[in-house]
């Protein structure tokens, strides 16, 4: 199926169920790394950009990629449990993933905060501790042993509560459900995309220093920038152009 | 204008790093200043360097690093942790503002070092708030006083955009800047309502100015412009004051401000390398902004002021003011690729005077925003989206577009700064910011939010998201024109204390709607002016 991506019947508030498209119907990536590999912009990858990167901004992103920390903060049971929370959340239902967890895990090891705290809530650390906690605690009131052996479709109804600030009970009687959410979701969200994975499925440019951009008017690209694919059919493009 | 100011001649043309740094006037440990500045940013480094001009030996404290912007920033977002103020402090009220990357800066430079780059001036009546609108106070000086100030300033950042219908007319000194697909939807929307956008006002050169580069679009203002090309004290004002004998003391947490048996003040306690040091002065300057700046005074107990400096009337940190600054996005058939060029494009101030058609007192701008990735996967959040319907919003990015409103929230007395029990790794207690807006400040931010999805909505706009947010902190020491109604005289002299000076955004006793960064760099060169030479 072509899609052109001037329309907007893909978005989910467009849509009668409020869901948004399969992302099953986008292509797979033919250069570099997305998030399940399904994207916009399959031959766009940011990385394969890096030689015109200042110093600094390469050794960090590269590193960023590269290096990914093993766990040390959280525990087993937590990193299990924290790991399919965020699978969910960001909807990596499969390989390629951003190691979202793990970097997570390596901030709060270096103790960065972001700079503020609820006075109804724990300190960001203990926070993540704690929606692990109610996560399992929440699996037990719907009779199953621990959150990471519920079925996936309890797993999606705990977490869709999550999201709507509506768990209640032991954990969550002491811990703000909504702020914690929150601080979850934006811990999560900073790691997700600031990974060039998640910036060639959405087509951002990435770093852009010595460079800068001269094309800005509606519609305009740089010629290094990924070009919308499908504005065309993916089938005849790939053979056309020799990328199979 | 003739500016007396060489910045701009200072700076290196081939690196970023502040030229005069390695060889700064140091003044030596037990000899008295005539002036210790705590806080580097806008209202800090702008008087400093017009003092070091009037021949005052001047120390500056600040507690985060002195940046070299080559090495140490970075054309991304999240590796910009760095920039802000991420340090623990509580906030609490009803309606709890966030504090960090949003709003509070750390190092040399300030949170100007991150801010979009907007730089309008306040209108005449947001001096007399309280007698044309029955609200907030008045401040004890008028636009006429400041008008010089931001003249000055304009020329010296420098500001650039089109010519200016609102408020008090006047012109930029620089032409405007190119707007994007975006900017350019959006103001067709705003003309099809009749509302009227210009282009600007911007703190960033579009034309030659000294040594600095010209702007390359390209788009991380608030991460630090690695270019040198957006205003901040950093490139405007420090290389200046550097060459008039400022020394710059980086990574110099103040803790107390000291006084002697006669309530004057001796100088400041600060940390530095683990180790505390205290520097002698005939005056201090406070300058550490609406959250630091309270903590300082309320932590500078003595037998003489057992409840803090400046706090006999128990006004120190309240009336600390955000914006309301609610966020409308809206998606568009052509792809607008919104991380290019500075977020700050096109502005409109059609709404910033009280319209009592409206329902309530004062208004707000309107202003774009342009979000990177991560701020933009917040958004999206906001609004209520995760999972698989986050990630679709998040891959349809290129075809958005964001206006931002700045909304005018009045001082309350019970929005205060406060110590927290918890400490910090210096022993000192922890900011608290407790903030709940009232009915007026709940009436402007839904008025705005709704305009703004108007806008887009003639602009075509086929879906919208909504954020609300806030922006810009402020008051918190305010000025006025006794003991009881203020914190600090028109004159910036903190009433019990005349040889102690808050010269920051926390003075100010209002908002308007406009980015105060361009006022607290006029207030500071207004009170330069009126202490003269040594």
């Amino acid at each position: 199926m072509v899609h052109a991506f001037s329309d907007a019947d893909h978005l989910p508030n467009r849509r009668p169920d409020g869901q948004p498209a399969s992302p099953e119907r986008l292509p797979r990536q033919r250069r570099g790394v997305t998030p399940q590999m399904h994207g916009r912009y399959p031959d766009f990858d940011a990385m394969s950009q890096q030689e015109h990167w200042d110093d600094a901004t390469r050794t960090m992103v590269v590193s960023r990629v590269d290096q990914v920390p093993p766990i040390r903060f959280f525990t087993k049971d937590e990193a299990i449990a924290l790991g399919i929370l965020l699978d969910l959340a960001l909807a990596q239902d499969r390989e390629p993933r951003v190691p979202v967890l793990a970097l997570v895990d390596a901030k709060l090891l270096e103790g960065k905060l972001d700079g503020f705290q609820h006075d109804d809530m724990p300190p960001d650390p203990e926070t993540w501790r704690q929606v692990a906690a109610g996560l399992d605690a929440t699996a037990v009131q719907h009779g199953f042993e621990a959150f990471r052996v519920a079925p996936t479709g309890v797993q999606e109804q705990i977490v869709g509560a999550f999201a709507a600030g509506e768990l209640h009970g032991r954990v969550w009687d002491e811990l703000p459900c909504a702020k914690a959410w929150g601080v979850v979701m934006r811990g999560a969200l900073s790691e997700f995309y600031s990974h060039p994975w998640a910036w060639n499925e959405i087509g951002f440019g990435g770093p852009a220093y010595p460079r800068g951009y001269a094309v800005l008017g509606p519609g305009g690209r740089e010629p290094w920038e990924g070009e919308g694919a499908l504005d065309v059919d993916p089938v005849t493009d790939v053979r056309e152009r020799g990328l199979e | 204008m003739k500016l007396a100011n060489d910045s701009r001649f200072l700076l290196d043309p081939h690196r970023r790093d502040v030229p005069g740094r390695h060889r700064m006037r140091t003044y030596p440990a037990g000899e008295e200043v005539d002036l210790v500045v705590v806080g580097a940013g806008a209202g800090g480094t702008t008087l400093a360097q017009r003092l070091a001009r009037r021949g005052w030996r001047i120390v500056m404290l600040e507690a985060g690093p002195f940046w070299d912007p080559d090495e140490d920033w970075v054309s991304d977002e999240a590796g910009s942790h760095r920039l802000y103020w991420t340090e623990p402090r509580i906030i609490g009220g009803g309606d709890p503002v966030e504090l960090g990357k949003n709003n509070s800066g750390r190092g040399v430079g300030g949170s100007m070092v991150h801010y979009a780059g907007y730089c309008p001036r306040f209108h005449p009546s947001d001096f007399l708030v309280r007698t044309e609108d029955d609200v907030a106070a008045d401040w004890p000086i008028s636009y006429d006083e400041l008008k010089p100030h931001y003249e000055e300033l304009e020329a010296e950042l420098p500001v650039a955009g089109q010519h200016w219908p609102w408020g008090d007319p006047h012109r930029y000194p620089h032409r405007p800047h190119p707007i994007t697909g975006g900017a350019e939807a959006a103001w067709r929307g705003a003309r099809e309502l009749g509302i009227e956008f210009r282009v600007g006002p911007v703190g960033i050169a579009n034309g030659q100015f000294g040594n600095r580069p010209h702007c390359i679009y390209r788009g991380f203002c608030l991460q630090g412009c690695k270019v040198g090309a957006k205003a901040s004290p950093l490139v405007t004002h420090l290389p200046d004051a550097l060459a008039h004998g400022v020394e710059v003391r980086a990574d110099a947490m103040a803790t107390q401000v000291e006084v002697d048996a006669r309530g004057r003040a001796t100088g400041v306690t600060y940390f530095r390398d683990g180790a505390e040091s205290f520097q002698r002065a005939a005056a201090v300057a406070v300058a550490g902004y609406s959250i630091e700046s309270p903590r300082l005074l309320l932590h500078s107990v003595s037998s003489r002021f057992p409840h803090g400096l400046g706090n006999g009337n128990d006004l120190v940190g309240r009336g600390v003011m955000v914006q309301g600054a609610p966020q409308v996005a809206g998606r568009f058939p052509d792809t607008m690729r919104m991380y290019k060029a500075p977020p700050p494009e096109i502005s409109s101030e059609e709404f910033y005077e009280t319209d009592p058609g409206r329902g309530f007192a004062r208004g707000f701008s309107i202003q774009t925003v342009s979000p990177l990735p991560i701020a933009w996967a917040e958004h999206v959040l906001a609004d209520g989206h995760w999972g698989q319907a986050l990630r679709e919003y998040m891959r349809d990015y290129n075809h958005w577009y964001v206006l931002g409103a700045l909304c005018e929230l009045l001082p309350r007395a019970e929005n205060r700064v406060t110590l927290a029990d918890a400490t910090d790794r210096t022993g000192m207690p922890i900011a608290r910011m407790d903030y709940t807006q009232c009915d007026n400040d709940r009436a402007n931010i839904a008025y705005a939010r709704q305009k703004m999805t108007d806008i887009l909505h003639a602009a075509g706009a086929q879906d919208v998201l909504t954020i609300d947010r806030y922006a810009h902190l402020v008051g918190g020491c305010p000025m006025g024109t006794s003991p009881e109604n203020s914190v600090v005289d028109a004159d910036h002299r903190v009433w019990e204390t005349p040889n102690v000076f808050v010269t920051d955004g926390s003075v100010m006793p209002t908002q308007g709607s406009a980015n105060p960064a361009l006022t607290i760099m006029a207030l500071a060169s207004r009170l330069a002016s009126r202490l003269g030479g040594r």
